[in-house]
């Protein structure tokens, strides 16, 4: 649960605690871009499957995957952050991290390009995510992660289904 | 008397720090209070009865002590209050009268809000909303006690009279079973019900990977005998164990029907009609989330027999009926239904005046000649009511609307049969379970989806002169002499590879309150029982999909909604372009 207080105490205060930050990290890629998310988190990594579209939700919004029994939603996270699409390839994987909205914890697929590692970031290694203008959105970001010559983007995606959690009901 | 203080603080210091605790007590104590509240309605047609009160005092005295052992003062206080009444009961020196009976329903209650409460008072540290009503009830009780038993001109009298007692009297509620005393009740546990659902769902799990086995193209083309008896085996494990897991879920209905006996006890003395009550079936079981559900409509639905249905003494009197009206409550199976039926003798549905204050309301157009059977229906359009006098029973014309949709929303139906001056009966149909339905899957390009099949009224093949289009948009099927509204499925949630010419798609007629929609899929796949999920709030604003179901070869298929489909005729060009 460490993960989640730093976020609470990240988003609260708006101040940034790289201490709190430090920890374990899946990381993964996007296009040339690496990411982060704290390893609590995430519940597991699966294959691509075949993903059922449901209708009047954001283009991000891939649809639902059953996941032993429970029905989940699955985000494209290059969708969401406006990388173009690319096919899935043999490396394509989906993880299943926790998230917590207003009202409840839900699971939710991420399809991300391919998983790289679980890394240990220490709280020096952690910057503060800077002010990149408008242009760039850094509600998802915790903070950025300065390992082996690579900056890596640190996830918080408890924000990514929005305050409610409700993606649906978007008729043109 | 004693002031209380401040009785909000300190009292709830033990249960904050155990929520485990907190929802234990509650939970307990909410059973010892329904027990009670049964328990005192039989007593009130035999109130010397010993025994009777003694099972109304043995579980206030547990209330009290669990309340006292975790300093719940004001739970504590109260409950006290009342077992020094039933005491003095049972040591004979204060009979219970109709005034004592009430004290102590109005305690029960009191109680029963007192605890709904408590969790909420843990979580946020507000003060009781009922203090003020507690320190007067408390009060009610000591004056009561000081100034004697209400029963004791009663009793005499009683004695001589004949059991029916003139109207507004108490009315006996008599519950066509007596409730199971603890002792014979059979041993349960209880179980979050989450660890139920996730057990439920395993099963389920269980089920699909079995039949993905069974089917599996290897083991079909084998010839190995053995293999085939050890699968047929697997095979008849795991439905038995999807039906018992399937049997945890039901439960009996007699709770709900215990609360009736409640409502018609309080509405008889209110009314001033003489209601006799009479349960039967309270033993059928049914998914907790029927019989949950099922609570409120059903509460309505007596209220609104008890006050149009039955008739004043006077009238009763003048048309040669018995005194004493009779409301039977009944549930039994009938196919893989539960049937409840909710039937008074009074005066029957007044087709004529239904049909007269439809007109008026503009529900109906003016000279069309409906059936009765269609008239007696109108009854649950929203803002219809015949009573002439709103009474704080009913009468405000909310409540026979919001019944049928809360019926609707369980999938079930309600029948009316009535008499002039003979009575009428309401029939509740509902499925055993809201877990699965009965689905007909259809494939739209390379989707599947489930339709509940209680929806569909028919499907077909439209000959080309069938379809009727509007600005170049095909957007209406005639079926027979019946032109109906059609909604392009692929079109509508944008699935690729939809059948586009409909002379080769399958046409689906739908229904949705008397509403059909002609949904064109590519074609009809077959029937099947599927297991609803849900999808979560993270999709409920999407219309048209009431949830997802785990399909034979593991994918989700979309559980269609036919009442949302419908919802969104007209909208489907406008999607399409998005």
């Amino acid at each position: 649960m460490d993960a989640t207080t730093a976020v609470d105490e990240r988003g609260s205060a708006g101040g940034f605690n790289a201490a709190a930050l430090a920890g374990k990290y899946l990381t993964f890629s996007l296009g040339s871009e690496e990411y982060g998310l704290p390893v609590l988190k995430v519940r597991e990594i699966i294959k691509v499957m075949d993903i059922t579209p449901v209708p009047q939700v954001p283009a991000h919004v891939k649809g639902v995957i059953n996941l032993r029994g429970k029905v989940i939603p699955v985000i494209d996270l290059r969708a969401k952050f406006g990388l173009p699409a690319q096919d899935y390839t043999e490396r394509t994987c989906i993880v299943v991290v926790d998230v917590a909205t207003t009202r409840e914890r839900v699971m939710l697929g991420v399809i991300v390009d391919a998983v790289s590692e679980v890394l240990n970031i220490a709280a020096a290694e952690i910057d503060q995510t800077p002010d990149f203008g408008e242009q760039v959105v850094t509600n998802y970001m915790l903070g950025l992660a300065k390992v082996k010559n690579t900056v890596k983007i640190l996830l918080d995606l408890d924000c990514v289904l929005g305050a409610e959690g409700a993606l649906g009901g978007r008729i043109s | 008397m004693e002031p209380t203080g401040s009785p909000s603080g300190d009292e709830l210091a033990i249960l904050a720090a155990d929520p485990e605790m907190l929802s234990m007590f509650v939970g307990e104590a909410l059973d010892h209070l329904g027990t009670i509240e049964s328990v005192v309605l039989q007593l009130e047609s035999a109130p010397a009865d010993v025994k009777l009160l003694n099972d109304v005092f043995r579980p206030f005295h547990t209330v009290k002590g669990n309340a006292g052992a975790l300093g719940v003062t004001s739970v504590q206080e109260l409950a006290h209050c009342v077992e020094s009444l039933l005491d003095l009961a049972r040591a004979g020196t204060h009979a219970m009268g109709p005034d004592e009976f009430d004290i102590v329903l109005r305690a029960v209650d009191l109680l029963t809000a007192m605890m709904r409460e408590l969790p909420e008072r843990v979580a946020t540290g507000a003060p009781s909303a009922v203090t003020a009503r507690r320190d007067a009830l408390m009060e009610a009780v000591d004056a009561l006690i000081a100034a004697g038993s209400s029963a004791a001109q009663d009793i005499d009298g009683a004695a001589d009279t004949s059991p029916v007692v003139e109207a507004g009297a108490p009315v006996a509620a008599r519950p066509g079973v007596t409730p199971r005393r603890a002792s014979e009740a059979t041993s349960t546990i209880k179980v979050d019900t989450a660890k139920l659902d996730n057990l439920i769902d395993m099963v389920g799990e269980l089920v699909i990977a079995q039949s993905i086995l069974a089917e599996d193209p290897n083991l079909a083309r084998s010839t190995d005998e053995r293999l085939g008896r050890r699968l047929a085996q697997l095979n008849r494990i795991t439905s038995d164990l999807q039906r018992s897991a399937m049997s945890m879920r039901m439960v009996p209905i007699r709770q709900v029907f215990q609360k009736m006996a409640r409502l018609v006890r309080d509405l008889s003395r209110q009314s001033g009609k003489n209601i006799e009550l009479v349960l039967q079936g309270e033993e059928t079981e049914l998914d907790r989330k029927v019989v949950e559900d099922i609570n409120d409509p059903l509460m309505h639905m007596v209220r609104n027999s008890v006050d149009h249905g039955i008739e004043s003494p006077a009238r009763r009197a003048a048309a040669g009926k018995p005194a004493q009206a009779t409301l039977r409550l009944s549930a039994s199976h009938e196919g893989g239904n539960v049937v409840i039926e909710i039937a008074d003798d009074g005066a029957g549905l007044d087709t004529d005046r239904i049909l007269a204050k439809a007109i008026a309301g503009g529900l109906v157009a003016a000279g069309t000649q409906p059936s009765p059977a269609d008239v007696h229906q109108l009854i649950f359009q929203p803002g219809f009511s015949t009573a002439e006098k709103i009474t704080e029973i009913s009468g405000r014309g909310v409540g026979m609307d919001v019944v049928r949709r809360n019926i609707d929303a369980l999938r079930g139906r309600i029948d009316i049969h009535t008499a002039r001056g003979q009575g009428t009966t309401f029939s509740i149909r509902l499925p055993l379970t809201l877990a699965i339905v009965d689905g007909i899957l259809v494939a739209v390009g390379r989707e599947r989806f489930v339709i509940p099949a209680f929806a569909v009224r028919e499907s077909l093949r439209p000959k080309a002169e069938q379809v009727h289009s509007v600005y170049g948009q095909p957007c209406m099927v005639q079926v027979r002499d019946r032109l109906i509204p059609s909604l392009h499925l692929g079109d509508l949630f944008g699935v690729a590879g939809a059948q586009h010419d409909i002379t080769s798609a399958t046409v689906v007629v739908l229904e949705d309150n008397g509403r059909p929609t002609a949904l064109i899929v590519d074609e009809l796949i077959g029937k099947q029982e599927v297991v609803i999920k849900s999808l979560g709030h993270t999709f409920e604003g999407v219309r048209g999909v009431a949830g997802g179901a785990i399909l034979g070869d593991g994918r989700v298929g979309l559980i269609l909604d036919a009442g949302g489909l419908a919802g969104l005729l007209g909208k489907g060009a406008a999607h399409h372009a998005a």
